[in-house]
């Protein structure tokens, strides 16, 4: 969250460095905190402005989100209600909607090497959700499979050294 | 947040879902005379020569590996049976057949300890892996549904495949959740009635300093 650098108008008054009205990028959890004293007002980060989300309705798939925010839906979640954006909470359901069933079909199917192309454009969020499903699918595969069933302790079999 | 916690990936490995399987009865014919077991879980025995008696699987396993016993292998295990169910599989895209809980499991178990107990072993194993893969596709499509915080209802899941579709499950249902709540407007509410206040001096104390 901390790479993730919003516009402010600054309002301080008498500070030498930023003048009252300028715009300038912050840390998310540092605009917020100005955001609660009053002292800066936030703009809608370009994630969440009209173009893309134009990009995410005509295909909701194959948008790249992670380059643009990796922690999309999060951080939508929080800048939401500081910028008084009613929409975005509506636009994070419906783009997860449409993003779920792609994420779905491949992450219990397509193999790994196969699917790296597909992994880039998705969010931490929906690397993890990916990632899980691949995981549990890979063990089911292991254990169907077969091969030793019991490990052997790592202490076992080590030979005492002797004592001199 | 969409599938961000760090809770661990599955609550069950597939070796303690087979772990819990081997609970399940079997019937046994023993080869050998022995006084009945008592367990915890159950007493079993007395056994006796060429009288079928029921023990844990797990058991059966122990038994037939000393070659003390044959396992008779469970009646759904049948070729007859196993293709009613494959085709019930393949003609009812919408439902699940009743297939025993835990068949995944034991199946394997069998196929592992007891293979020349198992009459057309080479069909029975073939077709159990079809039902196996037919019935995992059906759950995928049954998961494409999801598309807001709803009751979810798919009966006649077996053990193992609601154990390799959890971690998946849970952190979307988590995520639909999160974004199909009403907390993030009442979020926005609340922060818009804090908006008035004027500046207040004084940090809270978990708050980060800024200069």
């Amino acid at each position: 969250m901390f790479n993730d650098c919003i516009i402010i108008y600054s309002i301080f008054g008498g500070c030498s460095q930023v003048e009252e009205g300028a715009k300038v990028e912050l840390p998310f959890w540092l605009a917020q905190e100005l955001y609660l004293r009053q002292a800066v007002s936030i703009n809608v980060p370009a994630c969440f402005n009209q173009k893309t989300r134009r990009e995410i309705q005509a295909d909701a798939a194959n948008v790249d989100l992670r380059s643009r925010c990796p922690y999309f839906y999060e951080f939508g979640c929080k800048i939401a209600p500081l910028v008084g954006d009613r929409t975005i909470g509506k636009m994070l359901l419906s783009t997860f909607q449409m993003r779920y069933k792609d994420i779905l079909t491949k992450a219990h199917t397509v193999a790994y090497a196969m699917a790296s192309k597909f992994l880039t454009v998705l969010t931490k969020e929906e690397t993890n959700l990916y990632e899980a499903a691949q995981l549990s699918m890979a063990t089911f595969k292991k254990w169907r499979i077969g091969g030793p069933r019991f490990q052997r302790a790592s202490v076992l079999g080590r030979k005492r050294k002797p004592i001199e | 947040m969409a599938g961000q916690s760090d809770s661990p990936i599955s609550l069950f490995s597939p070796e303690e879902v087979e772990f819990i399987a081997e609970d399940e009865l079997m019937e046994i014919v023993p080869n050998m005379r022995m006084d009945p077991l008592n367990f915890i879980c159950g007493d079993f025995g007395p056994f006796f020569p060429q009288i079928p008696v029921k023990v844990p699987l797990w058991l059966a396993v122990a038994l037939k590996k000393r070659g003390k016993c044959t396992i008779r292998p469970p009646q759904w295990m049948s070729v007859e049976n196993l293709t009613q169910l494959l085709e019930g599989e393949r003609e009812d895209q919408g439902t699940f057949q009743a297939v025993p809980f835990h068949y995944i499991e034991i199946s394997r178990l069998l196929f592992d300890h007891a293979r020349e107990d198992i009459p057309d072993i080479y069909m029975v194993r073939s077709l159990i892996e079809d039902i196996r893969d037919v019935r995992l596709h059906k759950v995928e499509t049954n998961l494409e549904k999801f598309s807001a915080t709803s009751a979810v209802k798919i009966a006649h899941l077996s053990a193992m495949e609601v154990n390799v579709v959890r971690p998946f499950v849970v952190r979307s249902l988590q995520a639909f959740y999160k974004h199909d709540n009403p907390v993030v407007t009442a979020d926005l509410d609340s922060m818009s009635n804090r908006q008035p206040q004027v500046r207040q001096p004084q940090v809270p104390n978990n708050a980060r300093r800024f200069e």
